[in-house]
């Protein structure tokens, strides 16, 4: 569906997204990942065909987004970043002129700017004037203006922006009610979506993809799950002896020691990757007569694999 | 054509729903009114040579409506899009430039044109009360409104490619003004030189004499080289428009 081969933009002095590959699959929900200024918007302005690469190339839906701009456009529904629209147009009028340029007409017209406005649940407020709108609905009309001509391909740049965590619920149901029936590709700087909603994760840094893959395989491959222990024991020598253990890359101070119990020792255990070590914690703990009340292991959450690539990105 | 006409009718309709429309056919029916009672008093004055509709597009009161009307009418038609980013969605949907271009000034010549309406009402309305005692030449009329839609239209796309090179309407509106006043000021050359330069120089500067074509219409002469002359510039100005509006779509 998406086809990008060595994408690159730079702008006066300044390279916001430098030889970006990748693919999108039909049918895929797609993450693109990454902080704000890492080039999301800047990549999805390419695609859409809005901003021309410096260079390399992108083809959407088999159409070259530089030389075919128009058929590229018929493909994709594009909700820009801060969805702007015109706010002097009511809700309703506003899909209407929106549905009438991509082509639709008449009652099929209306039919579906009705169904659009029922799945965006922007019913409510269809004869307001978007102007006076909330950020919440204004990201929902445009979000129902992207739905509209039900193209093959969308791309959302930070769809739930702006939402209450209700909002962004109903719109991640939104979203994976299209999946299999439309390619889905959105940007986000909030990891639990992508946990929750994306088939894939592009994470992108600094212009530069640093992933690609499932938000599964990317937890489980990079060495980042974590493991908290509390003892009662010689701080020196609890670290020492839990530092031995097969499967513990090293040990980090917990983020914050304030209200701690004096007795106790609280550590947090970096573990290699797919590495289990809990049992021999407490066999250590056993033979050493130590006191054991937290045993706890948390999986990489994609916000540390995250953390991590970027800071790999930054040695390189 | 379809997509020409759905952006043609949103774009009035954005004329209407503001203030816009309604301040600036109020200030021209108020300075056009003016101009009217100016003419009327040259009449009253005794026997004249020119008929009241020449008189009516001599005053300076005429000039001043005219100037205001371009920038007031241009400075929001792309400066807006650019600065609420709508410029993203209206290119990301499959519309051509040139059809974005034409739905805008055409929208800004009808608004425009209906400008002139209360002028035309005007007349009619002297020549209902006079019972026909003021002379409103037929001729003269439609050459004064077929002159003025000539150099609307030219102005209009002079305002349109100053919108389209800003994102602040102040500043496009600051631009049109100045390059329409300048456009006018050079063809008032012919009367501060007088005589005192050579023909050919004369020649070339009443082609954009815009008092001069006025006059020469509003007598009732229908001269094509201003015809010409402003619909042409029209077309390179909305051609230029469209190049900096695709340029975007260019700059690597």
């Amino acid at each position: 569906m998406i086809n990008a081969k060595d994408l690159t933009k730079r702008y006066a002095g300044r390279t916001a997204v430098e030889s970006l590959s990748f693919r999108v699959e039909p049918g895929q929900i797609v993450g693109f990942l990454g902080p704000n200024g890492a080039g999301k918007s800047t990549t999805m302005r390419m695609l859409s065909g809005y901003l021309p690469p410096t260079s390399g190339s992108a083809s959407v839906n088999g159409f070259c987004v530089f030389s075919q701009s128009l058929e590229v456009r018929r493909s994709i529904g594009y909700m820009p970043e801060m969805a702007p629209l015109y706010t002097d147009m009511r809700a309703k009028e506003y899909l209407r002129f929106r549905a009438e340029l991509k082509g639709l007409a008449g009652a099929a017209m209306r039919r579906r700017v009705d169904e659009v406005m029922e799945q965006c649940s922007v019913q409510s407020v269809r004869r307001r004037l978007i102007g006076n709108l909330s950020k919440g609905f204004r990201q929902r009309v445009a979000l129902a203006d992207a739905l509209l001509a039900s193209p093959p391909l969308l791309i959302l740049d930070e769809p739930t922006n702006g939402l209450d965590p209700v909002q962004i619920r109903q719109v991640r149901e939104l979203l994976r009610s299209l999946r299999g029936r439309q390619t889905i590709l959105l940007s986000t700087h909030i990891l639990q979506e992508v946990e929750a909603l994306c088939d894939r994760v592009l994470m992108i840094h600094q212009g530069r993809l640093l992933a690609d893959d499932t938000p599964a395989a990317l937890t489980r491959n990079l060495r980042s799950a974590q493991l908290w222990v509390e003892l009662q024991a010689d701080e020196a020598k609890a670290r020492e002896a839990l530092a031995a253990l097969p499967g513990v890359r090293r040990i980090e101070d917990p983020p914050s020691s304030e209200g701690r119990d004096p007795d106790w020792v609280r550590l947090m255990l970096r573990l290699e990757a797919g590495q289990d070590p809990r049992s021999s914690v407490s066999e250590v703990a056993m033979r050493e007569g130590w006191a054991l009340r937290e045993l706890h292991l948390q999986p990489a959450s994609l916000e540390d694999v995250f953390v991590e690539l970027a800071s790999m990105d930054r040695a390189v | 054509m379809r997509l020409l006409w759905i952006l043609l009718k949103k774009e009035l309709r954005s004329f209407f729903v503001s203030p816009v429309a309604y301040v600036v056919l109020a200030l021209v029916m108020l300075l056009s009114g003016y101009s009217l009672r100016a003419a009327l008093s040259i009449l009253e004055r005794g026997p004249s040579e020119g008929s009241i509709v020449q008189w009516m597009f001599q005053p300076n009161w005429f000039w001043l409506s005219y100037f205001f009307a371009f920038p007031l009418l241009t400075m929001r038609l792309f400066a807006e899009e650019k600065k609420m980013g709508t410029m993203e969605t209206l290119f990301t949907v499959p519309v051509e430039t040139w059809q974005v271009v034409l739905a805008k000034f055409s929208a800004a010549l009808l608004v425009y044109g209906l400008l002139w309406l209360p002028s035309y009402l005007n007349f009619e309305l002297i020549r209902w009360i006079t019972a026909g005692q003021v002379v409103v030449p037929g001729g003269a009329l439609a050459g004064s409104y077929l002159i003025l839609a000539f150099m609307g239209a030219f102005n209009l796309a002079l305002g349109c490619l100053a919108s389209s090179l800003t994102s602040n309407q102040i500043i496009a509106a600051v631009v049109s003004f100045t390059l329409s006043l300048l456009h006018f000021l050079a063809g008032l050359f012919i009367m501060v030189l007088g005589r005192r330069v050579s023909e050919s120089f004369v020649d070339i500067i009443s082609y954009f004499a815009s008092m001069e074509h006025i006059r020469t219409f509003s007598s009732g002469l229908l001269d094509t080289r201003p015809m010409v002359y402003y619909s042409s510039l029209t077309l390179l100005l909305l051609a230029f428009t469209h190049q900096v509006l695709e340029f975007r779509r260019w700059k690597p």
